[in-house]
């Protein structure tokens, strides 16, 4: 992927096999966020091909892709601002194309659920722009849920928590896993994705450092040095 | 809105389906009503596809296609009511054209198209004569035709046209009513607030664009059509003026973005200040109070005339 003459990514091969956790690591413009952005449909790629459940889908409108089970989150939350927190989390369930409910009733109730399980229930009233980081966060897991997809890319979660907000974003990737979803995840928190994660993936300006078990990834010295620089 | 926003729009009405006879059927007032209340439409149509996030600068061009189509037809021979009706099906079709040929662009840079578009149409009226009649338009509109079937006479002279421009605006607002209450509601604003977030959500922007256009085309073209049928004439200057693509963004954010009365209510308000205090007696100032709500809406109140509501935050309501 080029911008002009900067090489965003320059031979990023990534498979992420079903029901795993994924995560990306990757010091700040590797191009972990640009590689989210090709694979959800808001970026074309200058080369190279998106394959996902076996159909080639490079260069698919992001409402395609939604529609065939991907969902994404954003680092800074992107939220409907001046909607309420119901109607941010009714988008997706009344316009995604599968597992389509007809009456009004049953994608309310679903929307009560998303909600209730991000713990936003006692907010659903409230416009988006008044919740606090924490609470946007929650709703964008809980819009991303919201179109019911087989393949959740999450884009750092856990950043800007506190501890303790850090500990929640822990449990919810645990229930995500339990329900069976594939997460490709951007976390900066080595502790967040050594608590979650199946495999990592290490980024450096653009290409593949590492990869491999999170315990072997974490140790490697590569990574030390994609993060804090060679010695002099 | 609250109980006290639907009682006090309830006594608005009350009062305008009765205003007719209580004027003696005055044609001067009831054409000045009449007309407030098709700027009611347009304005409230203006605000419907604000509500979609789309900001036209150029609701003169769905006005004056709607007028000249209905014209047109009603010159054809074709009965008013039908001409009108077709009217706003033009309206609706260059709305939905303009909305198709501009599907890249957003906030200023898609005002200024449909700036342009409307001026392109101003001119093509000018210069396809042997169409439009030129600068010098279509005379011999006929008026709109007495209902022999209705139990009083409601279009006995300028009645007629009053309580169909009565029905516009009520109409329109019941559909943008419907609209903020429906799935079309749900997709217009996710559209409106983050487009690529609504797409990764499921909405497909396009097409709900298209439909916001075509709407608020559809009320401005009807509005256009019964207009011609009350002035009895069609100029290129007349409908495509840029007063019709000014006065409604005015009224709409004076009142209220994306509120269902606000837009309607200034309307009705700016008019007929404008038309019966200030016209009579300062002419020169009689379209003052435009430019003053518009002073108050950008630095005073952002949120318009029902920003000022208990309950009501500013900006989008």
């Amino acid at each position: 992927m080029a911008f002009g003459g900067l090489l965003a990514l320059r031979g990023v091969d990534i498979a992420v096999e079903e029901h795993q956790v994924v995560g990306l690591l990757g010091p700040n413009g590797s191009g972990k966020t640009t590689l989210f952005n090709i694979l959800s449909g808001l970026l074309r790629p200058t080369a190279g091909e998106v394959w996902f459940a076996g159909c080639r889908v490079t260069n698919l409108a992001p409402w395609r892709l939604s529609g065939l089970g991907i969902g994404r989150t954003f680092q800074i939350a992107r939220p409907f601002a001046h909607s309420t927190v119901f109607d941010n989390v009714l988008v997706g369930i009344t316009f995604r194309s599968r597992h389509h409910y007809r009456r009004v009733l049953d994608r309310r109730r679903e929307a009560e659920r998303l909600l209730a399980m991000v713990g936003l229930a006692p907010k659903a009233s409230a416009r988006a722009n008044e919740l606090s980081l924490g609470e946007r966060k929650r709703l964008e897991l809980a819009m991303a849920l919201s179109t019911r997809p087989t393949v959740l890319l999450l884009d750092e979660l856990a950043s800007g928590l506190s501890p303790k907000g850090r500990e929640e974003v822990i449990r919810f990737y645990g229930r995500l896993k339990e329900r069976g979803l594939t997460i490709f995840a951007i976390e900066h928190s080595f502790r967040v994705l050594a608590h979650v994660a199946d495999r990592l993936v290490v980024l450096d300006q653009g290409t593949i450092v590492a990869e491999g078990r999170p315990a072997q990834v974490l140790g490697s010295p590569r990574v030390m040095q994609a993060y804090l620089g060679e010695d002099e | 809105m609250g109980r006290r926003g639907w009682i006090g729009a309830g006594l608005v009405a009350a009062a305008l389906l009765v205003l007719p006879p209580l004027t003696g059927f005055h044609p001067y007032y009831l054409y000045l009503v009449s007309t407030a209340l098709l700027f009611g439409t347009v304005a409230t149509s203006w605000n419907l596809l604000a509500y979609a996030g789309q900001i036209s600068f150029g609701h003169a061009a769905f006005f004056g296609l709607g007028g000249y189509g209905a014209a047109l037809a009603s010159l054809g021979g074709l009965s008013p009511w039908v001409a009108i009706a077709l009217g706003g099906a033009v309206g609706a079709v260059g709305a939905a054209g303009i909305s198709l040929a501009s599907a890249r662009l957003r906030g200023a840079y898609l005002a200024l198209a449909t700036l342009a578009y409307a001026e392109i149409w101003r001119g093509i009226a000018h210069n396809w004569t042997a169409v439009s009649g030129g600068g010098a338009g279509l005379i011999g509109i006929p008026p709109l035709p007495t209902l022999a079937w209705l139990p009083v006479d409601f279009t006995r002279g300028r009645a007629g046209s009053y309580y169909l421009s009565l029905a516009f605006l009520v109409v329109v607002i019941a559909v943008f009513g419907g609209i903020l209450r429906s799935r079309v509601g749900l997709a217009f604003a996710a559209v409106r607030e983050e487009e690529e977030r609504a797409s990764l959500l499921g909405v497909r922007a396009l097409p709900w664009k298209v439909l916001a256009f075509a709407l608020s085309g559809l009320f401005s073209g009807l509005a256009g059509g019964l207009y011609v049928h009350m002035v009895r004439v069609v100029e290129p200057d007349l409908v495509f003026n840029r007063y019709f693509s000014i006065l409604p963004l005015v009224m709409a954010t004076f009142g209220g973005l994306h509120t269902l009365l606000g837009p309607a209510m200034a309307a009705l308000g700016l008019y007929l200040v404008s038309e019966l205090l200030l016209h009579p007696y300062v002419p020169a100032f009689h379209q003052l109070p435009y430019a003053l709500a518009l002073i108050a809406v950008v630095l005073y109140l952002p949120g318009g005339l029902a920003g000022l509501l208990p309950g009501k935050r500013s900006g989008a309501a």
